[in-house]
């Protein structure tokens, strides 16, 4: 632990901070290094495409990727649990429901009203 | 009539014959030709009836903007793929080109169809140009599902459509608009005749589409190329529109039984599809959606059938037309420069491309329905007649008007404001090309604020 040199630009996380080393478990600590490492290598890729000066595209980001591939294709994931089911019911055949059976009682109450005479439409010139 | 069809199909032999450098500039000029001479079709000295008529085709108030639509938008296509299809052989630009005109022809002859069976022809006959601009031309592997998908959806719905018209033709003898609009109510009371109402308007609905069956929509709108996507929300939805308010002719005393069903699909289609747009992460497909919203209106106001209910839904026919496809063009030139529609790629625009961003400061301007322009006169009337048919309506046209407004604004703000990703680099500075494309898309709309007597059918 003591040999660990982080990179250049790098900055040393808070658990391979040397105050923090003596409550820190021996596998904890290598573990930390190498997801450091990995982390480092990551940024130097970032940074060397960034600085270079023949680049014309985007840097891709493969991270970026999979999470819009992700948010795009959830129908073959879809899984018929519960909660979905009730979620499906709530928002896609209630409403259908209970808005036709709304609006056909209000236009029934309307027709019977018109039909009796009790509709005011005196001003109702356009429509 | 004639003025108009033999030089858009003059133009096929021109697209094939002119030297290769001359391609792109004669075939705008050529179709930019077409559509101002389409303009003369405005020129309506009957106020109620048929002009421009002979014995196959005829224009009235409520087609005439609608093919005037169609005119304008083939040049409009042309300059906006003029880029894209920079690197492909030229026989293969041709081909390109050569379908979309093949595409205005049908359309053309679809709008001013009089024949029922002439109209379901050319209506049959766009799917044909459209898949294979879709399934060729798009950029993604997804778009033959996206092609199977448009090809199926609107050939199975279209299908009871042909057996409801000859029906019809069997029952009153004649399929012509100009008599069937004398005919007087047919005696409609089995179920069968029932079956036969909801044959005729299933076609249209899916094409317009209704929110159950507007799955092809996002597919075909995002995989298409940006001509593509541009006469398909502009033009080939609004055809559905259009077969809807022919029909609803013929359908008269049933129709206000059986609506119901379909006048709930649409209005709680605004509300969900508005909100889906919210979640987009896809830029086009946020845009598609939209459309989806907007046409659920559309559908609300023909199915209410009173005369600002048909007028509005013509109005925000034309308005979304325009305002959709200038849409397309501004997240294809996104599209253009990074190569993914990922809406968060490319955020911060303004401070790099600031012309631009006032050009997607109106269109999503025009998408939420700013007064005065046509987009909310549309809107207007169709919410106000919704009303008088039913006040509880208010709630839902309400809450998709806030939605609508929020997620056009969620666009805007997304890609044009807030901080440059730093990665982004060597943006092409916006072509004058592009300029054109969105002054020729808004423009019009501009000036339909103030003459709206060319697009609001027969209100008088």
């Amino acid at each position: 632990m003591a040999d660990y040199k982080e990179a250049p630009l790098a900055s040393r996380p808070k658990t391979l901070d040397p105050n923090e080393y003596f409550n820190l478990s021996l596998e904890y600590r290598r573990a930390e290094e190498q997801r450091s490492a990995m982390r480092s290598n990551l940024k130097l890729q970032y940074q060397t495409q960034l600085n270079n000066p023949h680049r014309k595209a985007l840097i891709e980001d493969p991270a970026l990727n999979r999470w819009m591939y992700a948010r795009s294709h959830t129908y073959p994931h879809f899984k018929a649990t519960f909660k979905t089911s009730l979620t499906g019911l709530l928002f896609s055949v209630v409403p259908i429901f209970a808005f036709y059976y709304l609006f056909k009682t209000d236009r029934d109450k309307k027709e019977a009203d018109i039909k009796a005479g009790k509709y005011d439409r005196r001003f109702a010139l356009s429509s | 009539m004639l003025k108009i069809l033999i030089p858009t199909l003059m133009l096929i032999p021109t697209i094939w014959l002119v030297p290769a450098k001359w391609l792109w500039p004669s075939t705008l000029v050529h179709s930019l030709v077409i559509a101002v001479a389409s303009f003369t079709w405005f020129k309506n000295t009957s106020e109620t009836g048929w002009t421009t008529l002979n014995s196959y085709m005829a224009t009235d108030l409520l087609s005439t903007p609608l093919l005037v639509l169609t005119c304008w938008l083939l040049p409009l296509m042309i300059l906006a793929s003029q880029h894209h299809m920079g690197n492909e052989p030229k026989n293969r630009q041709r081909t390109y080109i050569t379908l979309l005109t093949s595409l205005q022809f049908f359309l053309i002859l679809a709008f001013s169809a009089t024949e029922l069976i002439m109209f379901y022809l050319m209506f049959e006959a766009t799917l044909l140009p459209t898949l294979m601009i879709i399934t060729r031309w798009g950029n993604q592997a997804e778009r033959l599902n996206a092609g199977m998908y448009f090809l199926f959806y609107t050939l199975a719905s279209s299908l009871p459509l042909l057996v409801a018209l000859l029906i019809l033709q069997n029952t009153s003898g004649t399929l012509s608009l100009l008599t069937l609009q004398y005919m007087g109510p047919l005696s409609l009371t089995t179920h069968a005749d029932k079956l036969w109402w909801a044959g005729c308007l299933l076609a249209f609905l899916v094409k317009m589409p209704l929110y159950g069956v507007h799955l092809w929509l996002p597919k075909a709108h995002v995989e298409a190329p940006v001509a593509g996507s541009m006469i398909l929300a502009a033009v080939l939805l609004k055809l559905g529109g259009y077969g809807m308010m022919r029909m609803m002719l013929v359908l008269e005393p049933l129709t206000k039984e059986m609506s119901y069903p379909f006048m709930v699909f649409a209005l709680w289609g605004i509300m969900m599809a508005g909100s889906i747009c919210l979640r987009q992460t896809d830029l086009k497909s946020l845009i598609a959606y939209s459309s989806v919203s907007h046409m659920g209106l559309v559908v609300a106001g023909i199915l209410v059938q009173t005369p600002w209910g048909f007028s509005g839904a013509l109005i925000l026919m034309i308005a979304h037309g325009l305002t959709s496809s200038a849409l397309f063009c501004l997240a294809n030139t996104n599209y253009e420069r990074i190569h993914s529609r990922s809406i968060l790629l490319a955020r911060g625009l303004q401070m790099v491309l600031p012309l631009m961003a006032t050009w997607w400061f109106f269109a999503s301007l025009a998408n939420l329905a700013l007064p005065p322009l046509p987009n909310l006169m549309g809107e207007l009337m169709i919410i106000t007649s919704l009303i008088n048919w039913s006040p509880w309506t208010l709630a839902l046209t309400g809450s998709g008007v806030l939605i609508t407004a929020s997620y056009s604004m969620y666009m805007f703000i997304t890609t044009q404001r807030g901080p440059l990703p730093s990665h982004l680099i060597a943006l092409d500075p916006s072509h004058t090309r592009e300029h054109l494309i969105m002054a020729l898309h808004l423009l019009p709309l501009i000036l339909l604020i103030l003459k709206p007597h060319l697009i609001w059918g027969w209100a008088s």
